[in-house]
């Protein structure tokens, strides 16, 4: 009896650890192989170097440099304290810091934790040396952005930094995750998707303390795709050297194809401060009042002035409105209704040539009524005004082109003269971006088409010339051009000419200056120009916000256009 | 030889294989001379195991009545020595030092204590040769047989060694079960264990105590005392229906599993031969111990009898246990599976055992 029970309970015992083996291997297998897994592999990232930015000639503006992340292995608190308190006297960074970044991106115990970012080869190799006694340090190697040019062509590029909320939500179906490091701004943002490397991995089996027994895997990384601009560097560096603290912008741009030669925006910013968290810097950027981040030649929105007379003469003498003959006597004022509308100087009998160099209002405010607000604001649209020029750059404005109708709607108002006269001088509700106004030049300048502007080339060496937008001909004739070149020209040559400041520069140029009076503070300015005149290579827009007058930009013009003279890039 | 003495040499022989296995596979890839011939060490002491098997098995086992007093002696003299010379490794002083080897008395005490008590209660009546365990009082039952077991068992637990304290208690009170004392007094028994729980509580050091509580839940400290449960349980479970293979065991030799070739071996094991693999070495545990209980069985001899019982109970509980442990079932306390880790003491102790048990069995027909 009594041995019965004690066979029983030796029985049940065995039972006891059959069904317990059963139970880890079959029924828990699954989850307790996975563990195993995790006990002994371990993903190490291998970053890839995001893809060059390259001026026109291939020359760098940005590219990547190598530094090295201090990354730690998850394991035991004894070993840790050890481990950190090692890469501390070596890198001299406090323990605290360190063992704070370690737990916040502690992920799992297979992922190693970057507890130090940005070290150096020297501090690399000496903390390379620790391994042997430390097997739980993995150095990777980590490629930076480098700019080798500061701030230049800062609104171009754009800056790097981790994505955010808005752009996850947008992007994470095209494989975009949290963390990642993606363009804001510019070409990097615009082009992110091929400028962005593949993180490849090595998967490898490691033993209880982390020390690697045998390789699994691996990815290679894939590096971005380099990106060849049209900006040309010597150029661009001029143009910034000329805005130099200024609030405005330059835009130098072939007028034949639509590339963006060179595009500077003041105030800019410095990208690499992104890169090394400079965080006061930055601080200080976004609350800037002067708005650095926005790249005012795409994005900024301004009245154009005078320089939209050149739409306007055209809409005139394309529907006969005005001739050549046409002549109005500039007494300094005219009255539209029973409002005085005053020119900005007396200037006698003026035909149209003359009225557009010597940038007579009286003409204009006569002329445009002639063509009416619907013909004015048709002829804006048909020299590319009110809608963006689809550059390839991000968060372009529209601008604005304002009619009857849309007053009426809008604002409940009737149209009346007075808008018309104020709308054929580029002021009222009329707004453009400078690269609208580059756009609009470029019509006079290469023979009466509409040009697509375009800022990168090529991509990884395949040029994306079939892929873009062919230039589309204005509807006006080529007298209609003529003449009104005519006019441009003489804005320079003529000694009365409002830009003839840029006659002696040693390259003919045309162009049309502007001055916008603004409710606050000083006038904004404008020129906007190609030279050289006979064989136009260049359109060129320099705008100053609040920077005085068509005449400033007129002298920062000839800075430019001397610069590039003397260094034969004409 | 009889069928089930051949049965259990040649079934302890297959386990000692498979055990030599493991021994190897979990310590091949470990760094330094003396890891690499650790499965050499082992064969050493199995074969002086097979020797002292052969041995005793033709050692009648008679006459271990006569020795029990002097063998309990030298049991006492040694787990004493063990505090004065004892080598204290992971935490505990267990091992004598004899020359090249360490020999860990505690092994011993569980077949010495086998031994005294399968002679204690299978004395006899003088007068006409009948069993006077039955008609033992409290006192002769329980209260003397406890003092002799509680000089071990006390010198055993403080070295400290709950483990083998505990099995010795446990083969105490099924020996007294089995040699027929009144069950009175083992209602009695139950009664002052539940009482002195909280008493004996408090003279578990911490460590033991954190590990009855991590056995409840081992996730309250991952990288503490809850990892070894833990990557036993992950080793047993990843090795799947077939294991991951000879050599290939990822849990085992990258070393994640801490003690893969002793108390752990059998986790080591599993996750390279898989269910398949635990089902049949737990299967040649069983045929060994069935074995056993046949001899004691048919054994007329009440001496005899309790010794095999008591031997087939020593090893069943020891695989039982260290099985649990393995498998995240039962506290971690340092029970080595009988014939598979890796210890010299322990297989030389379980091969002697056998030998006896053979010993019993062959003489079984003489009463």
């Amino acid at each position: 009896m009594r041995t019965r029970i004690i066979n029983t309970i030796l029985i049940a015992g065995f039972l006891f650890a059959v069904l317990g083996v059963f139970n880890l291997s079959v029924i828990n297998g699954k989850k307790l192989k996975e563990l195993s897994n995790r006990n002994c592999i371990r993903l190490l990232p291998q970053p890839g170097a995001r893809g060059k930015i390259l001026d026109r000639s291939g020359e760098v503006i940005v590219d990547n440099y190598l530094t090295y992340d201090v990354m730690v292995m998850p394991q035991n608190e004894i070993e840790l304290n050890r481990t950190i308190k090692v890469i501390s006297e070596r890198l001299g960074a406090s323990t605290k810091d360190l063992l704070k970044r370690y737990r916040a991106g502690l992920q799992g115990t297979f992922l190693p934790v970057v507890v130090q970012k940005n070290v150096d080869t020297k501090k690399a190799i000496a903390l390379e040396e620790l391994k042997l006694d430390f097997p739980s340090i993995v150095i990777q190697p980590h490629p930076l952005r480098r700019y080798a040019y500061g701030n230049l062509a800062a609104h171009v590029i754009g800056y790097l930094s981790e994505i955010d909320i808005w752009r996850l939500s947008k992007l994470s179906d095209y494989g975009y995750g949290s963390k990642d490091i993606v363009g804001f701004g510019g070409v990097e943002e615009k082009y992110d998707y091929f400028l962005r490397e593949k993180e490849g991995a090595l998967s490898v089996e490691v033993d209880h303390r982390g020390k690697l027994v045998r390789i699994l895997g691996y990815r290679p990384p894939e590096n971005g795709k380099d990106i060849l601009l049209t900006i040309d560097l010597r150029i661009q560096k001029i143009c910034e050297n000329t805005l130099k603290g200024r609030k405005g912008c330059v835009l130098v741009m072939e007028p034949n194809t639509g590339e963006i030669i060179a595009l500077s925006s003041g105030p800019n910013f410095n990208p690499a401060a992104f890169i090394n968290q400079l965080s006061p810097y930055i601080a200080g950027l976004f609350k800037d009042r002067d708005a650095p981040f926005i790249n005012r030649a795409i994005s900024g929105v301004f009245p154009p002035g005078s320089v939209f007379k050149g739409v306007v003469a055209a809409g005139a003498l394309e529907t006969g409105k005005v001739n050549l003959a046409t002549t109005y006597t500039c007494t300094g004022s005219t009255y539209v209704g029973r409002r005085q509308f005053k020119c900005w100087d007396t200037h006698g009998p003026q035909s149209l040539i003359d009225a557009i160099a010597h940038s007579c209002d009286v003409y204009f405010y006569k002329t445009g009524i002639l063509l009416g607000p619907q013909g004015i604001h048709d002829y804006a649209l048909k020299f590319g005004l009110g809608k963006p020029s689809l550059i390839d750059l991000p968060y372009e404005a529209s601008g604005f082109v304002p009619d009857p109708l849309w007053k009426k709607v809008t604002r409940l108002q009737n149209w009346y003269d007075g808008d018309t006269a104020n709308f054929s001088i580029g002021q009222g509700d009329l707004m453009v971006t400078p690269i609208q106004m580059a756009r609009m030049t470029a019509v006079f300048a290469n023979g009466g088409y509409l040009v697509s502007p375009y800022i990168v080339k090529e991509i990884d060496g395949h040029s994306l010339s079939s892929y873009r937008k062919k230039s589309v001909k204005v509807p006006v004739r080529d007298s209609t051009l003529k003449y009104i070149k005519q006019g441009m020209r003489k804005v320079v040559s003529s000694p009365n000419g409002t830009a003839s400041i840029l006659s002696g520069v040693g390259v003919n140029l045309s162009g049309k200056t502007g001055t916008v009076q603004v409710p606050k503070g000083a006038p904004h300015g404008w020129f906007t120009g190609y030279f050289p005149s006979d064989k136009p290579r260049f359109v060129i827009v320099v705008f100053l916000e609040n920077g005085g007058s068509g005449y400033a930009c007129s002298v920062l013009t000839k800075q430019i256009v001397e610069e590039m003279v003397k260094q034969e890039l004409i | 030889m009889q069928r089930s003495n051949r049965l259990i040499l040649i079934v302890s022989l297959v386990i000692v294989c498979l055990g030599i296995l493991s021994i190897y596979s979990s310590t091949y890839q470990k760094e330094g001379e003396l890891w690499k011939l650790i499965y050499k060490r082992q064969i050493f002491w199995i074969i002086l195991g097979l020797i002292f098997f052969v041995l005793l098995s033709n050692f009648n086992y008679r006459r271990f009545w006569d020795l029990t007093y002097f063998l309990y002696a030298v049991l006492v003299f040694l787990l004493l020595l063990v505090f004065i010379l004892g080598i204290v490794r992971l935490g505990a002083q267990r091992w004598i030092r004899f020359g090249w080897f360490n020999f860990q008395p505690s092994e011993l005490a569980k077949l010495c204590m086998v031994i005294f008590l399968a002679r204690y209660f299978s004395t006899k009546s003088v007068d006409n040769v009948e069993l006077q365990v039955p008609k033992f009082g409290i006192f002769r039952a329980f209260i003397i047989p406890f003092i002799f077991v509680a000089v071990p068992v006390g010198l055993i637990i403080e070295q400290p060694d709950l483990g083998t304290g505990m099995i010795i208690v446990f083969l105490f009170i099924a020996l007294m079960y089995l040699g027929g004392v009144k069950m009175k007094f083992f209602y009695m028994l139950l009664a002052t264990a539940i009482i002195s729980i909280p008493v004996f509580w408090n003279y578990l050091r911490d460590y033991q105590k954190n590990r009855l509580i991590v056995f409840l839940n081992p996730n309250i400290d991952p990288l503490g005392a809850g990892y070894t449960v833990i990557q036993s349980r992950i080793a047993i479970g990843s090795g799947g229906l077939f294991g991951k293979g000879w050599l290939s065991g990822t849990q085992g030799q990258l070393h994640f599993l801490p003690e893969a070739h002793t108390d752990f071996i059998f986790a080591s094991f599993a996750e390279e031969w898989g269910l398949f693999g635990a089902m049949v070495l737990l299967f040649l545990y069983f045929l060994l111990i069935r074995e056993g209980i046949k001899i004691a069985l048919s054994t007329k001899d009440q001496f005899g009898r309790l010794l095999a019982y008591g031997i087939c109970l020593m090893l069943g509980v020891q695989i039982i246990i260290n099985v649990s442990m393995n498998l995240g079932l039962a506290p971690v306390v340092g029970i080595p599976l009988p014939l598979m880790s890796y210890g010299g003491s322990s297989i030389l102790i379980t091969f002697i055992s056998l030998g006896v048990l053979v010993n019993i069995g062959k003489r079984r027909a003489v009463f």
